[in-house]
């Protein structure tokens, strides 16, 4: 696997969509496919994106936070 | 200190509202806790099942009188689910350091001064970049990648691409401004 296409898994890695879960976790598909430094970037880059992304939400809120509170309401 | 106990009465009579206020300040907190954990659980799957299990637990939480407290479970019940993953995928051992309380507990403050510059930041963003970056933000989760990729008429890598831009670029655009940015952001 080249560097760019690592990278590419980190990226999707560290969004927050995942599957629903039913009787246990779901993980993103491409969490499997990266290695422990790589899953750590993934890790490393969501922390570092989600207050970005909260700043610009009118209630504050991340996409972490608006998946929670969708399975929350339904 | 902040203290998110605030929003705990509302929470407890079922007001999601508040937990969203709640999640505010609680969502960093929690991830943090997890570090840990990055190289062998799903942090982001185990955070948002952590949080959706706070709200199911939270009409029925005690306060102890410190402050913060249905945060401090939070932290507790997502380290206690990453633990349940590491024995359940046998990732590596469970070790005594993943048993320990984590101390570290404090709520995200919000910054209107460098909410205004996140946003002067995005502003300035190039068309596409931008159509990824509000495409995943404004998705809330909600959808992967693939749909936001096919609803904008883009590819997956594409659409990849314009979102690593799109950080890189507000990276630099707030690093201009003297704004401490995480180095994976601009990575």
């Amino acid at each position: 696997m080249t560097a760019e296409e690592t990278d590419l898994l980190i990226e999707q890695v560290a969004a927050a969509h995942r599957p629903r879960a039913t009787d246990e976790l779901r993980y993103h598909p491409a969490w499997h496919d990266l290695d422990a430094a790589g899953r750590t970037r993934a890790y490393e880059r969501a922390r570092a994106v989600r207050p970005l992304e909260a700043a610009l939400d009118p209630d504050g809120l991340s996409t972490t936070a608006r998946a929670v509170l969708a399975r929350i309401r339904g | 200190m902040i203290d998110l106990d605030i929003h705990l009465a509302a929470i407890v009579a079922g007001d999601a509202d508040a937990f969203a206020r709640w999640l505010a300040g609680a969502e960093q907190p929690v991830r943090l806790s997890l570090a840990s954990f990055a190289a062998v659980v799903d942090a982001e799957a185990v955070l948002q099942e952590a949080l959706l299990r706070v709200w199911q637990v939270a009409p029925r939480f005690v306060a102890d009188g410190g402050a913060n407290g249905l945060l401090r479970l939070a932290v507790r019940i997502a380290r206690n689910l990453a633990v349940s993953e590491l024995r359940r995928t046998r990732t590596r051992p469970v070790e005594p350091r993943d048993l320990e309380d984590h101390h570290a507990v404090r709520p995200t403050p919000s910054d209107p001064m460098l909410r205004a510059a996140i946003v002067e930041c995005r502003d300035k963003l190039p068309a596409k970049p931008r159509e990824a970056f509000d495409a995943r933000t404004g998705g809330g989760g909600e959808k992967d990648d693939l749909a936001l990729a096919t609803a904008l008429g883009m590819r997956l890598n594409t659409f990849l691409q314009n979102f690593a831009r799109a950080r890189k670029l507000l990276a630099e655009c707030l690093h201009k401004r003297g704004i401490l940015v995480d180095q994976e952001l601009g990575a």
